[in-house]
């Protein structure tokens, strides 16, 4: 029988699910002809009270970027704060992922060190993050920054500082954050009960996104070691033998290496997107397959843990077409162009 | 110069021999450089003519960063490109046959190695790709300018000294030499009358 705790929040998150748009209706705003339409139409949603505030002057992608994540952000916790024991703890470290997004921003800004320029953050109140952002905004470069993340969860990052400094390229400091991130999240995933869809999904993104970085990276002739270097340490069906088989050949042979599915599929795909003959980037074909494996969880495992991280995914799938929406609206991208890079649909 | 008011002497007709010939140095000057100016613009319209196909590729790699932008969206966008240091260019000024016009001097190429995301790359690597052509045609477009300006005030010049200045001059110079002329006849006829009449008398 399942905990109580789990059943709870797998029947709250049913609830809160119904509160996605559909993909019809995200159809129906890529369908329209401005970005100022597209606000309209969004006003009827969960993002229409922040929305509504906005001087219609001041409706541009940008404003409407920050109320979209604003929003997931918002969801995000919201679910953390309903969950107990195992499963909050877990949830908790998996909103960190905005977290660790903000600091790896505020590090690439002091690599940058366009000091005149502050980076864009995204919105989190004090009570969801550790991390004093303003103490590392006013950091003067990026040793400085880690050395104030030395008291906190992402200590190891300093371990890496040797290596940024060699290759003086803040990649390094981001793969150290998305291991210390996808580490917890993998530990946490085993002490839940009833995690074999947590598994699934969580092992699933931790997976694709090494696949994401050996083949963005590999396009670029950057060296195996490196390559190696930034990849995460933990996976769950695609072993990191075959992956750094991969880094150390030719990317050519990507889909006989990789023979297991989706992601000897998924090898091809990303093959002809690196060689520039897909419309589709990269990231998106990536994406497209963990949205869809969120799908597929969504309607199979409705009465499992797993539902919980789905829905999440599926948020997260949401604030992201309807960021491809506006920011498309906005620089007159064609409406089949926009149709064309949406997620999950 | 108006004919009229010019004094009818040797001096004056000596010194607009010497005007007219400093004049049509000048000219000859004037109409070198305008050859040179002209030539130059000629070199550099082959450059701008590139513009078109490069307006092309530069449409490309725009539409690769609205990929980009579409795909993480601003901000993320903004935050990959702060990695990226700025391109250090340098304006000096350069003389072409006394016209200034500017020469761009790249420097160090901004470094797009900490790029981590793919679509960011991949339009960061087209924009860079074409920084060095972008520069190139901003300098040639720039220069055009200045030396377009040039050519017309020395065409200019040309005309007025070709068309005006030189035949007023040559015109006064022919009208001073033809009042000195019948100065001088009118001198001679009569010296000889009055060396006619003191025959008489004697």
């Amino acid at each position: 029988m399942k905990p109580a705790a789990i059943t709870y929040i797998v029947t709250r998150t049913h609830g809160l699910r119904t509160h996605l748009i559909t993909p019809r209706d995200i159809q129906f705003l890529a369908k329209t002809k401005s970005l100022r339409e597209v606000s309209d139409n969004l006003l009827k949603t969960e993002y229409g009270t922040e929305i509504s505030k906005l001087p219609t002057k001041e409706v541009d992608a940008s404003t409407l970027e920050g109320i979209f994540f604003k929003t997931l952000v918002d969801r995000y916790f919201l679910i953390a704060r309903e969950a107990q024991g195992k499963m909050q703890e877990l949830l908790n470290a998996y909103c960190t992922r905005f977290e660790v997004e903000n600091i790896k921003r505020i590090l690439r800004a002091r690599h940058g060190n366009k000091i005149s320029e502050e980076p864009s953050l995204i919105p989190l109140s004090r009570e969801h993050t550790l991390v004093n952002f303003q103490a590392l905004l006013n950091a003067k470069d990026v040793d400085e920054a880690v050395g104030l993340l030395r008291e906190t969860v992402y200590r190891p990052l300093s371990e890496k500082l040797e290596l940024y400094r060699q290759a003086d390229v803040t990649m390094v400091l981001e793969a150290a954050l998305d291991n210390i991130y996808f580490g917890r999240l993998w530990q946490l995933v085993q002490e839940v009960s009833d995690g074999a869809g947590l598994k699934d999904l969580i092992g699933g993104e931790i997976d694709l996104h090494n696949l994401l970085i050996t083949f963005s990276l590999k396009a670029r002739d950057l060296s195996a070691n490196l390559i190696d270097e930034v990849l995460l340490s933990s996976s769950h069906r695609l072993p990191l033998r075959r992956l750094r088989a991969l880094t150390k050949g030719r990317l050519e042979d990507a889909p006989n290496t990789l023979t297991t599915p989706p992601f000897s599929k998924l090898a091809s795909a990303a093959l002809t997107a690196v060689s520039g003959g897909s419309s589709m980037p990269l990231e998106r074909i990536i994406l497209k397959q963990l949205y869809e494996e969120a799908s597929t969880a969504l309607r199979t495992r409705f009465l499992e843990a797993g539902y919980v991280i789905a829905y999440l995914l599926l948020c997260e799938c949401e604030a992201r077409n309807l960021l491809t929406i506006a920011t498309g609206k906005q620089l007159a991208v064609s409406e089949e162009q926009i149709s064309q890079n949406l997620l999950g649909i | 110069m108006s004919v009229g008011r010019v004094a009818v002497t040797r001096g004056v007709l000596l010194r607009l021999r010497e005007q007219i010939e400093f004049i049509k140095r000048g000219k000859e000057l004037l109409q070198m450089k305008r050859d040179n100016l002209a030539a130059e613009t000629n070199r550099l319209l082959a450059k701008v003519g590139k513009r078109h196909e490069f307006d092309k590729r530069l449409m490309a790699a725009y539409d690769a960063l609205k990929v980009a932008y579409m795909t993480l969206g601003y901000s993320q966008v903004q935050s990959e490109a702060s990695t990226v240091g700025l391109l250090e260019t340098r304006v000096r000024p350069r003389s072409v046959m006394g016209v200034l016009v500017p020469e761009v001097v790249a420097g160090k190429k901004p470094i797009i190695a900490s790029i981590t995301n793919a679509s960011s790359y991949a339009a960061a690597d087209k924009l860079s790709a074409l920084i060095g052509e972008l520069l190139e045609i901003a300098e040639a477009e720039s220069r055009i300018e200045s030396i377009a300006q040039e050519l017309m005030m020395t065409n200019r010049k040309v005309n007025a000294l070709e068309r005006v200045l030189i035949p007023q001059t040559i015109e006064l110079i022919r009208y001073i030499e033809g009042r000195l002329e019948e100065e001088a006849l009118e001198e001679f006829f009569r010296a000889k009358r009055v060396k006619a009449v003191i025959r008489r008398v004697k």
